[in-house]
């Protein structure tokens, strides 16, 4: 008896499991929504979109086209969004796979928030698993073109980079790190890397680096440099002479710096300090808590002099106002929007205001624009500026060099409301 | 259909209203008055970052780009020059304040040390925060005067403010806010309040008189400044920021409410150019040095 009672809970339980699935299943996909005639379900939209079923004996076919659902997620009537999708393409998918980012998410890729799945999904069939678009890494590097050349042209490889980028990084949200890792640096990297072995550490002048940020010398992309250092090392790292800047490894602190802000990097680069503090105008930046590292990085870098980025993404840290005036001008300034704030800018200090690096503004702008046969306006010293007696005429009398709304980097709308506000008398 | 009497009126009430909502209740005005453009011998400004009042009419500008202090008053509505302050020891002026005495202070831009003048402007000594606690390094990126003389000195290396009593000896510190992420001027009121501005937050930050750590005044406020940075107050509590990329200065309440967005950027006169130091003075008269223009401008507070 208990025998039979225990199969027949077995199969009620079976039952009531079957029940559920389908009745999920009809939640998922109504059945027959649009009373197909019999058999036409799966085969009636094939009749006209023939060229699917060459493209259905992939190997990787998603579940609602493999079952004969087209209409899951189309409407085959009428719709407002493109391909008669049955929901705006953003949504779509969520409506069966959910939200695939945690809501709180450190870092998010940004096809994920934008809702654009087909950007590495085939909705209907794909060679690949997933229904990815492109295997492996070439379909990452499909949009980060830059590192793909950058991995592709690296003399020293990393391997995990070599098996695929999804060994490091989660393709769509990570919840705790930035750059979709898995997880932080140094964990991620102390699952390959054994710090406890002496080499390690003898390479590391036994610096307690396991509790460090091995990211700000190793590019874990891979590199031409041995160890995978970036381009450029700062010259005490690639000695290993660590205890020029930080204590002793055999310290409580090993890696407390042996002085404040600039005053470290004075002990070395005291030419530059003291040229820097020898003019009128000082980065402020450079005397700031962070001092130096404000811009540069202290170890390594793939960018000269040691920057900690791409020159318009360092200023534009604290300067993202300017930065932003040039995204959304209409006329772009060739240096401004290249990133090539030096070509104007002496960073570190200047006897200009604006850290200007020459002091007349005209020979400034000279030196790319043959500004005299440009216009038959006077521009010079000598010509005082009808709008303020202490001004002369200069390039910036009528342009914002960083950019503005208008057409030329015009401060004002049209050229006839440039022009009244020094000819009043024309004024209508 | 025309404007009719109740739609305009209706319209006036409505804007009114838009405003209030806008700017408070009590809004701040700056109203143009005149502007300080050479000295004695006709010698331009050029590109002056600093001005003080004091409460006698007098305006001392730190006429940076020339290397010298230049006072103002105004007669008879027109700006009288006196002779201009030239000492050695201050090259580069880009701060200056007045105290109770009428002394002058000056922080030069190069050396980045403060210099006590006399009235007249003759060369008193550097003020050398001395008695200081770890780090003895200072550098002075700005500093104010308060009521009772104290000198509160911006030290952006160490990321505090040192409170020096008036002969310069070390009495407190104050550390900048922990999240703070460029600070470029301070200001303290009567009351002995000390305010910051971080330029790259766009947010005010106050220490009431004696406290240890400065708490937010306001949020940030990105969306509605480019670079905020200087501060001033008035004798209300109400606080001044210059928004230098901007051209133009912001007023808030003394609780932190937005009060009013005054001027512009430009180049005539009633129009900022990349302005800089500011100063309010008892007849609420308040000047900014309009460094981008070459001049000091003077406008009226009204509310």
């Amino acid at each position: 008896m208990t025998g039979e009672n225990a199969t027949m809970r077995r199969g009620a339980a079976c039952s009531v499991l079957f029940l559920l699935v389908l009745l999920l299943g009809a939640t998922a996909f109504p059945a027959d929504k649009y009373n197909l005639k019999p058999g036409a379900k799966g085969k009636i939209c094939l009749t006209c979109h023939v060229a699917f079923q060459e493209k259905l004996k992939r190997p990787f076919v998603h579940t609602p086209v493999k079952t004969g659902e087209c209409s899951g997620c189309h409407n085959p009537h009428t719709s407002s969004h493109g391909k008669l999708l049955d929901d705006d393409p953003s949504r779509i998918c969520g409506r069966c796979h959910g939200a695939m980012a945690p809501e709180k998410a450190r870092s998010r890729h940004k096809v994920v928030a934008e809702g654009k799945c087909t950007a590495c999904h085939d909705p209907h069939a794909s060679a690949n698993k997933w229904n990815l678009v492109k295997a492996g890494n070439e379909l990452c590097f499909g949009c980060h073109k830059d590192l793909g050349q950058a991995v592709t042209k690296a003399g020293f490889k990393h391997s995990p980079v070599e098996k695929g980028c999804l060994t490091c990084h989660d393709p769509h949200a990570s919840e705790k790190f930035d750059h979709l890792v898995k997880n932080d640096v140094p964990g991620l990297c102390l699952d390959c890397h054994k710090a406890d072995k002496p080499a390690f550490a003898r390479r590391h002048s036994d610096y307690p680096v396991a509790k460090g940020v091995c990211t700000s010398c190793h590019n874990p992309h891979g590199s031409d440099k041995a160890v995978f250092l970036y381009a450029n090392v700062h010259r005490p790292v690639a000695n290993g002479m660590c205890n020029q800047c930080h204590e002793a490894p055999s310290s409580p602190t090993p890696f407390k710096l042996k002085n404040a802000g600039f005053e470290l990097c004075r002990g070395c680069h005291s030419k530059m300090v003291n040229e820097a503090f020898a003019k009128n105008q000082l980065h402020w930046a450079l005397v700031g808590r962070k001092g130096c590292l404000a811009c540069h990085s202290p170890h390594a870098s793939p960018e000269a002099a040691l920057l900690k980025g791409p020159t318009i993404s360092v200023c534009g840290e604290c300067h993202s106002d300017t930065i932003r005036r040039q995204e959304t001008s209409l006329a772009k300034h060739e240096p401004v929007a290249n990133g090539e704030c030096k070509a104007c800018h002496s960073i570190h200090s200047s006897d200009v205001p604006l850290l200007l690096a020459n002091p007349s503004v005209n020979d400034l702008c000279g030196t790319c624009h043959d500004w005299g046969k440009h216009s038959s306006h006077p521009v010079g010293a000598k010509y005082t500026d009808m709008r303020n007696r202490n001004l002369s005429v200069n390039c910036l009398s009528c342009h914002r060099s960083h950019g503005t709304p208008y057409k030329k980097l015009n401060p004002f709308a049209t050229s006839t409301d440039l022009c009244v506000q020094c000819h009043e008398r024309v004024k209508r | 259909m025309g404007n009719h009497p109740v739609k305009i009126i209706v319209s006036v009430v409505a804007m009114v209203l838009l405003a209030n909502v806008s700017f408070g209740a009590d809004a701040v005005k700056l109203r143009y008055v005149q502007s300080f453009y050479v000295d004695g011998k006709e010698v331009g400004l050029k590109f002056p970052e600093g001005v003080a009042c004091d409460d006698k009419g007098r305006f001392i500008v730190a006429d940076s780009g020339n290397g010298r202090l230049v006072a103002f008053t105004v007669v008879d509505g027109k700006p009288v020059p006196e002779n201009e302050i030239r000492v050695p020891e201050l090259s580069f002026p880009i701060r200056v304040r007045v105290n109770s005495k009428g002394e002058i202070f000056a922080l030069d831009g190069r050396e980045k040390r403060l210099v006590r003048l006399s009235p007249a402007g003759e060369f008193r000594g550097y003020v050398d925060a001395s008695g200081m606690p770890s780090p003895a390094t200072v550098v002075a990126r700005s500093f104010d005067i308060g009521k009772d003389d104290s000198i509160c000195l911006l030290d952006v290396f160490a990321g505090r403010v040192l409170i020096l009593t008036p002969e310069g000896k070390f009495a407190r510190q104050v550390d900048f806010p922990k999240d703070y992420e460029v600070i470029s001027d301070l200001a303290v009121d009567r009351a002995g309040t000390l305010y910051l501005i971080d330029s790259v937050k766009a947010a005010v930050s106050i220490a009431a008189k004696g406290s240890a750590q400065f708490s937010p005044l306001t949020g940030s406020m990105r969306g509605t400044m480019k670079f905020p940075a200087t501060i001033t107050t008035d004798g209300r509590g109400n606080v001044y920021v210059a928004d230098k990329n901007g051209g133009v200065v912001f007023a808030l309440g003394p609780d932190g409410s937005l009060k009013g967005e005054q001027l512009k950027m430009g180049w005539t006169e009633g129009f900022l150019y990349y302005p800089e130091q500011m100063c309010i003075n008892d007849q609420e008269e308040m000047a900014i040095a309009d460094r981008g223009n070459n001049r000091v401008q003077l406008f009226s507070v009204k509310r």
